[in-house]
């Protein structure tokens, strides 16, 4: 496993002041330019605006020229970062070492990803920024110029009232401050706690202190007023984050509820293609194994008085949930491509928190956190896991 | 209403300890309460969240999920990731209000016959203190 990410010790983060006169996206890609002049990167993964100037879709540019049509900050995400880069380097590396203008949650499933071994990372250069959230996919496209005003908007003002539901409560909109074993973007571009029209350029590891001198830009700035500043909004978040799911468990916890929140499914597994990290090839929901015999279906319709077709759809909503909660990155992409507007992205995310909880494991914090479901640690388990798989002899009353 | 309630228990029992314990709690002839629906799988890690689930969903009244004790198992490390993918599906149950307890992890030797009997019987126990499955009469599930 090459490192190609040195960690950073959090509070020895320094960073470069830029002007974000013009905002924080021409200020990315004018560094992009500077940085590709100097043969820092061969290639560059971004976000640009399509020719039709209603959506955006990711491209690998190689000529600079093209970066003006480019937006590192789109108000939409209609492919997740994490999964474009994975598609790109599922299979194998190449020597043109290519930089990902991603966002931190993009970053977050491709970290994921590596994991799972579904993305090679060695020769990445993973560049985030401090995200405000983007638009629900829907709303924008409503009117995409007026999307495209209010999210100018919503960056300048830094006002989360009108991202999607997931952004709103998204605390991890940064890179991870006083954390041990964080993994680090190579350079992030933050804004949050500067002074009108500047920020900062950080260097997350060598690569990224490499590329700030190769530009001339040397970090030397203490960042302490964003640092403070990203702290002061996480607190917030978590706090907002923590009462939406206790709302939001109240809505669809139980037996009862369950069922009727998930009642709108069409069974399209569209939430499933989008997902970054529901990486299977052959999925089981997609396989023959669900579909039954007529003789199973009229069992099970003479069992309940009746059987609504097609069946189980909570079983693929749960079952995803069991299988790849634990990744979850709270991206919020699947919400975005439901049909029906179903909540699927917070629920995940609910349950997302509560089981990565279990194993003190965070998804994407860390390249060297190994996922939870592939380690064990003998006999002495976590408490949580060892709790929950306590025995019915010792807890029950049996006489 | 609790008297005339048989619960119906899907186990997923490994076949190397398992399995064997209830053959052994057969052949000893122990007073087992029949509620458990056996299914025999080769090792307990064996078990996709997916098929808890849809016992569940289908109407099981609860899943019993029983292997070798942690450091027996046949192939050395299977019942360490059962474990952990069992406290996973716990959390997802857990999580969404869905009667966590209805899923029960038990390690049972070859040897334990009578740890078996003892098992199945408090298991069942608990799930008739429980209850039907309150979404088996769902017609959306």
């Amino acid at each position: 496993m090459a490192k190609t990410n040195n960690k950073t010790d959090a509070k020895s983060m320094k960073g470069t002041v830029i002007s974000t006169k013009e905002g924080l996206s021409k200020a990315i890609t004018d560094f992009l330019k500077q940085a590709f002049e100097k043969n820092c990167f061969d290639t560059i993964l971004i976000p640009v605006k399509v020719p039709a100037n209603d959506s955006y879709a990711w491209v690998l540019l190689k000529d600079p020229a093209l970066l003006d049509d480019a937006n590192p900050l789109a108000p939409i995400m209609p492919v997740q970062g994490g999964k474009a880069l994975s598609s790109i380097l599922k299979h194998g590396v190449t020597d043109s070492s290519i930089a990902a203008v991603i966002r931190p949650c993009e970053m977050k499933a491709a970290i994921e990803l590596y994991k799972l071994k579904q993305v090679k990372l060695d020769n990445i250069t993973l560049i985030t920024m401090d995200c405000p959230g983007v638009l629900p996919l829907k709303d924008w496209f409503k009117n995409p110029d007026e999307g495209e005003k209010k999210f100018k908007d919503i960056i300048k003002k830094w006002d989360d009232k009108d991202v999607r539901p997931l952004c709103q409560i998204c605390d991890k909109f940064s890179v991870p401050l006083n954390e041990e074993n964080a993994t680090y973007p190579d350079l992030h571009f933050g804004v949050l706690g500067c002074s009108d029209g500047t920020g900062f350029v950080i260097p997350g590891s060598s690569k990224g202190e490499e590329i700030l001198d190769t530009v001339g830009l040397t970090a030397t700035k203490e960042v302490d007023k964003w640092e403070s500043k990203v702290n002061e909004v996480t607190t917030q978040k978590r706090k907002k984050r923590s009462e939406a799911h206790k709302a939001l468990n109240k809505e669809v916890g139980g037996s009862k509820n369950l069922p009727v929140a998930f009642a709108l499914c069409i069974n399209c597994h569209n939430c499933m293609r989008v997902c970054p990290v529901c990486y299977c090839q052959h999925c089981y929901f997609d396989s023959e194994a669900l579909n039954k015999p007529p003789e199973v279906h009229l069992m099970r319709a003479a069992q309940k008085g009746s059987l609504l077709f097609k069946p189980d759809c909570l079983l693929f909503q749960v079952g995803r949930m069991s299988h790849m909660t634990l990744s979850c990155v709270s991206c919020g992409t699947c919400e975005d491509a439901c049909p029906m507007s179903i909540k699927v992205g917070q629920v995940f995310s609910m349950v997302a928190d509560q089981s990565q909880d279990a194993f003190n494991y965070q998804a994407g914090r860390s390249k060297d956190v190994p996922h939870p479901l592939r380690v064990f640690e003998d006999e002495q388990e976590l408490d949580q896991v060892v709790t929950m798989c306590k025995d019915i002899l010792e807890t029950g009353e049996h006489k | 209403m609790s008297n005339d309630f048989k619960p119906n228990i899907v186990g997923f029992l490994c076949n190397w300890c398992t399995y064997a314990a209830a053959d052994l709690a057969g052949q000893s002839k122990f007073d087992i309460k029949p509620s458990i629906n056996v299914i025999r799988v080769m090792c307990s890690s064996r078990i996709d969240p997916n098929l808890v689930l849809g016992a569940f969903l289908w109407g099981a009244d609860g899943v019993l999920v029983a292997g070798c004790h942690p450091g027996d198992c046949h192939y050395e490390k299977g019942n360490f990731y059962t474990r952990r993918r069992f406290t996973q599906m716990k959390k997802v149950l857990e999580t969404l209000n869905l009667d966590p307890d209805r899923l029960q992890l038990a390690w049972v030797s070859a040897s334990e016959g009578q740890r078996y009997r003892d098992v199945i019987n408090a298991f069942t126990d608990k799930i008739k203190e429980m209850g039907p499955n309150p979404l088996k009469p769902n017609p959306a599930v």
